[in-house]
């Protein structure tokens, strides 16, 4: 039950910081609109400002949270519970996200492989939540995670695809997936952007249980 | 709620009173309901935090006459010997206490001398270097600072908290309300706790640190911010949890919170 709560209640918080919320949420429609006039590179834009507007909206309630994790694992909830909730919440918010730009991209573009294009933004999505688990884990401070944050996403924009250093990044799934909606070809395309995706979800979840676990143990004392 | 009396009734034969005044003061409790034209959950909170309410009411002294001191209880929380060292700097060493059901300690000393440190360690938030701790297992904490969710109103705290604990929400927005009336407390519904004053956010800490009724509550300075009739209403609370045969333990820096206590410890000057 508290995973659902925990849930709710990020969910409702997000809901409640109205203007960072706005920026953010209207940030990808920013990177579409300035490239416009090339689907491709418009699409790609979105997808990843969704990345990032989804991890970043983690992160913010991941450090909000500081104060209370530690109360709340006294005072019974499990680790496991409070993280899960949390990521619960912030995936549904960048579902919701996705699915809201991938009908405007439905409307406004003339893409090869739309459905394609609705699995690259629910990738982006679905990945965004624990990597900004993973980096507020990691980053105590607001400022200090969103600019790792945006390093991040700055990186899988400008690196070259096919090297290294982009399939190292936590998007270049989408990226892939990408590929095919915009520009056709093979649909290993789309397996292998999955396959990284589920990969790097595992990571970034698997590393933010982990760092919390530590954080937020308690020594366990005998009865008197 | 239909079970609300005999519940009401279990939980005072369970804290310690004659069946015969525990059946009478669930007849007159919901006599009083009745007149109300309410149900007795509505009027009184929760049957289970009703009844430590009034048993602790009823061994609270009046003007005339001397409060009831319980007998100490079993030990709830036990500290041999317990050390804090940060690399090799010793935050305090050899650190002995024992507190009772029943019983307040407090803890004191100079700024940086490890105060919240030492009750971090009760808790088991912080591990000891050395020394040995026992505690009871049920515990509520109360930090000087922090420990709320800017962006959630009280009674979201009061779920979020109430979940952690297993309690239904209702029951956990309840319960938490009517322990906020002690603190002459009533949370608006939309005020968020970063719009709170620091005094009315020092209230939901409390509330929250005792939600799940815990048998041993530390309290680390919970009452900044307190005007001086919350402070008042605090320390009656306290001696009412003392009184409902709890253990307490606050870190005080005010020497005329001494006069409350059946322990002080005394951590010394700076570490």
């Amino acid at each position: 039950m508290t995973t659902l709560v925990v849930a709710r209640l990020s969910a409702l918080e997000v809901s409640r910081r109205r203007a960072a919320l706005l920026l953010v949420i209207t940030l990808p429609f920013w990177f579409y609109l300035v490239r416009r006039d090339l689907s491709g590179q418009s699409t790609r834009a979105l997808t990843l400002g969704i990345g990032w507007a989804v991890s970043t909206l983690t992160l913010f309630v991941v450090n909000a949270s500081r104060g209370v994790d530690p109360r709340l694992r006294l005072t019974g909830a499990s680790v496991t519970g409070i993280i899960a909730g949390r990521l619960l919440a912030m995936t549904g918010v960048g579902l919701l996200l996705a699915l809201g730009y991938w009908t405007m991209v439905a409307v406004d573009q003339n893409l090869p492989h739309l459905w394609a294009a609705g699995v690259m933004m629910l990738v982006s999505a679905l990945v965004a939540a624990p990597v900004g688990s993973l980096i507020g884990a990691i980053l105590p401070r607001e400022l200090d995670g969103a600019l790792a944050l945006l390093s991040i996403s700055s990186v899988q924009m400008l690196a070259d695809p096919t090297g290294l250093i982009a399939k190292l990044m936590p998007f270049w799934s989408a990226r892939e997936v990408g590929n095919y909606a915009v520009d056709g070809g093979s649909i290993d395309l789309v397996w292998r952007g999955l396959a990284h995706a589920g990969v790097t979800w595992l990571i970034c979840v698997l590393g933010t249980l982990a760092i919390f676990h530590w954080r937020l143990r308690l020594v366990r004392y005998p009865e008197p | 709620m239909s079970d609300w009396p005999t519940a009401f009734e279990s939980e005072l034969l369970r804290l310690g009173l004659q069946p015969a005044r525990a059946r009478r003061l669930a007849d007159e409790t919901t006599q009083q309901a009745a007149e109300s034209a309410a149900p007795p959950a509505d009027v009184f909170g929760p049957a289970h935090l009703y009844a430590r309410h009034l048993v602790a009411e009823l061994n609270t002294p009046t003007a005339n006459f001397p409060r009831t001191r319980y007998q100490a209880g079993p030990v709830m929380l036990s500290l041999t010997g317990v050390t804090k060292r940060y690399r090799r700097q010793t935050v305090f060493e050899g650190v002995n206490l024992t507190v009772r059901g029943g019983e307040v300690a407090a803890i004191v000393g100079a700024n940086g001398c490890g105060k919240s440190t030492l009750l971090r360690i009760c808790a088991g938030l912080t591990r000891p270097s050395g020394g040995a701790v026992r505690r009871t297992r049920r515990v509520g904490f109360v930090p000087q600072d922090g420990g709320t969710a800017g962006w959630l109103t009280a009674e979201e705290h009061f779920t979020l908290f109430g979940s952690a604990a297993g309690m239904v929400p209702g029951r956990a927005r309840s319960t938490g309300a009517h322990l906020a009336t002690r603190l002459a407390w009533r949370p608006a519904r939309q005020q968020r706790a970063q719009q709170m004053s620091g005094g009315t956010r020092q209230k939901l800490n409390l509330v929250l640190g005792e939600l799940h009724a815990p048998d041993l509550l530390l309290l680390d300075e919970p009452y900044q911010g307190f005007d001086q009739g919350t402070y008042v209403d605090f320390w009656q609370q306290v001696l009412a949890w003392r009184d409902a045969g709890r253990a307490v333990v606050v870190v005080t820096h005010l020497l005329h919170d001494l006069q409350n206590v059946d322990h002080v410890l005394d951590l010394g000057a700076t570490a």
